[in-house]
């Protein structure tokens, strides 16, 4: 599945939240990821943001879809990062 | 869904906060933005430019299998980083060894991984033939030649019969690709256009039967068709017979014929004729496209991609070494 | 011979699966819902973790034990395979008394379903059916040949499918 990840925690989670994205999905702008992903990959990193939120201040919200087809991306001025796997 | 990635720029990869990062540094010493590669995504790496890589980085990628394959400045595969072994099994080394060391029981499946490779050959030129070209000659050839490998009684004999086959595969080459001529297969270094594609796509195959391999039980040293030592893993050199004209074959008809790869994707040198990164980096690029591609499975019932057939590849080849099941390589249907 | 729960469980499911598990021919690493089964059964007992109390012993691995109530807890995704879930606790059970360990009992989550199944072990009962169980484990992983495969719905959604079913048709 191809999952977007946009989250939004205190400052002083927010370091060990992009920590945790990185290691399943590409970084594209602040707070804000992408990539394909299987089910229960994303279920893990579910499962390990929940260690770091806290609820009741914390959000993470994934937009997903079945495939990354989709899904028409458009980038309005600078693109910060790609998700090539063509580096 | 896992995916390999492609390094083509110079740089350096290094291990942070458990996950990878890549860090472009130019000519002149210049790091540029360093890009993080998400762990969980990373299937293998290909890495053809130059790469700083230290221990930390190796320890890493060991813990979470997977193959690290360099290509030197001449896109010519230089070695892969295996990890250690993690799908150990006594009973399939020993049982896939004595598959080797006994003749009668190594030639039925050297033959059969030469029959399926003719079986795929035929099936390549007979879909070009259908299209207004002329390759009776060549598919006549192989039918025959095809037809005596029961006859077969070593491993040299059969290796005979599969240079002469792969001759008149070449031959129909010139039929089948529009602009460039290829003249016969020359290889270390190849001569053309035609030679550098089939060589470079070749390396990409046998590294993908490589990596299937690492990830089944079956032993990469211990072949059947190439004698062990031939190469360092000689079982990825027989799985990959069956699949480049498949794989890589009909890609490079593809690519030529379609122009997406142009006289300036190459360059020459000397006595020889390489693709340029921009050759590279397409060819790649497709390459990757075609491993995802599926097709319906009909004893399987589900849809594969290309790479997970040379996977099933493994898994029929351990079946038959242990008397599971006989081994019946995969010859392309449609 | 050791024999681990995951054996109990698969001579319960497809002895060919119990075979090729045992003589090194894994394919559980390959599968999606092997994993997703072992993060449930992982994240189930993370807010538990103070009195969380893993158990090795003769080759089984206890996720979860309570000493307290002497309870032994095992987390699994559906209950599709009861049968085997139960024959793996009971085993647990059986190997906890062969220890010393008297009158523990278990209780099998299932926390998709939100159930759980308490698993009682009567000795005098389950000891001989168990002792059957581990002669005719014995007996079928030693055989030279690897047992067929079984042809059962249950097979599609097997980290072992591709494996038992890959063939290829006679050309024509």
């Amino acid at each position: 599945m191809y999952v977007i990840a946009v989250y939004d925690v205190n400052e002083k989670r927010v370091g060990k939240m992009l920590k945790l994205c990185r290691r399943y999905l590409n970084w594209i702008q602040n707070s804000v990821f992408e990539g394909e992903i299987t089910p229960v990959k994303l279920q893990e990193m579910v499962v390990e943001a929940n260690k770091i939120m806290q609820k009741e201040e914390d959000s993470l919200i994934l937009f997903k879809s079945r495939d990354a087809r989709w899904l028409d991306k458009e980038v309005i001025g600078l693109e910060r990062m790609s998700t090539d796997n063509f580096l | 869904m896992k995916k390999p990635y492609y390094l083509f720029n110079p740089g350096r990869l290094s291990r942070k906060d458990n996950t990878l990062k890549f860090t472009p540094v130019d000519e002149a010493g210049n790091e540029g933005q360093p890009r993080h590669l998400p762990i969980e995504s990373v299937e293998e790496l290909y890495v053809f430019g130059a790469l700083d890589v230290n221990s930390a980085v190796l320890n890493f990628l060991g813990q979470e299998s997977i193959c690290v394959h360099f290509f030197n400045y001449y896109e010519h595969y230089t070695g892969s980083f295996m990890p250690r072994d993690y799908l150990l099994a006594g009973k399939v080394q020993i049982a896939q060894t004595r598959a080797y060391t006994e003749a009668k029981r190594r030639m039925p499946i050297a033959r059969s991984l030469l029959d399926g490779a003719a079986a795929n050959m035929l099936r390549v030129l007979r879909y070009y033939g259908y299209r207004e070209r002329d390759l009776g000659l060549p598919i006549a050839a192989i039918e025959d030649l095809r037809q005596r490998l029961p006859d077969a009684k070593t491993s040299s004999e059969l290796m005979g019969i599969e240079g002469n086959i792969r001759q008149n595969y070449y031959q129909a080459f010139d039929e089948i690709i529009l602009d460039y001529d290829m003249g016969g297969r020359s290889k270390r270094p190849p001569k053309n256009e035609v030679n550098a594609m089939i060589s470079y796509g070749n390396m990409l195959c046998y590294t993908q039967c490589l990596k299937q391999i690492y990830h089944t039980q079956l032993n990469p040293t211990i072949s059947f068709l190439h004698e062990p030592g031939y190469r360092r893993y000689s079982l990825a050199l027989d799985l990959a017979e069956i699949f480049k004209p498949v794989l890589v074959d009909r890609l490079v008809f593809s690519l030529l014929n379609k122009k997406i790869i142009q006289a300036n994707d190459f360059r020459w040198e000397l006595n020889k004729c390489l693709l340029k990164e921009s050759g590279a980096r397409n060819f790649a690029k497709y390459w990757d496209e075609r491993m995802n591609e599926t097709i319906q499975h009909r004893s399987l019932n589900k849809k594969v991609s290309y790479k997970h057939l040379i996977r099933l590849e493994c898994y029929k080849l351990t079946k038959h070494v242990l008397n599971d099941g006989e081994y019946k390589p995969f010859k392309m249907w449609w | 011979m050791q024999v681990t729960a995951t054996i109990i469980a698969y001579f319960h499911t497809c002895l060919r699966k119990m075979y090729l598990h045992h003589h090194g021919i894994r394919m559980e690493h390959t599968s999606d819902v092997v994993y997703e089964g072992k993060l449930i059964g992982e994240s189930t007992y993370e807010d538990r973790a103070a009195k969380n109390t893993q158990l090795e012993l003769d080759g089984i691995k206890i996720d979860y034990y309570d000493a307290k109530t002497k309870t032994v807890h095992e987390t699994k995704k559906s209950d599709k395979m009861e049968h085997a879930h139960e024959a793996q606790v009971l085993y647990y059970l059986y190997v906890l008394q062969r220890n010393g360990i008297e009158g523990a009992s278990g209780i099998i989550e299932y926390p998709t379903l939100r159930q759980r199944k308490h698993i009682d072990f009567d000795p005098e009962r389950d000891v001989p059916i168990i002792e059957g169980w581990l002669q005719e484990i014995e007996q079928i992983l030693e055989q030279e040949q690897c047992p067929p495969v079984i042809n059962k719905s249950i097979c599609k959604s097997c980290s072992y499918y591709d494996y038992c079913y890959v063939a290829e048709e006679i050309e024509n």
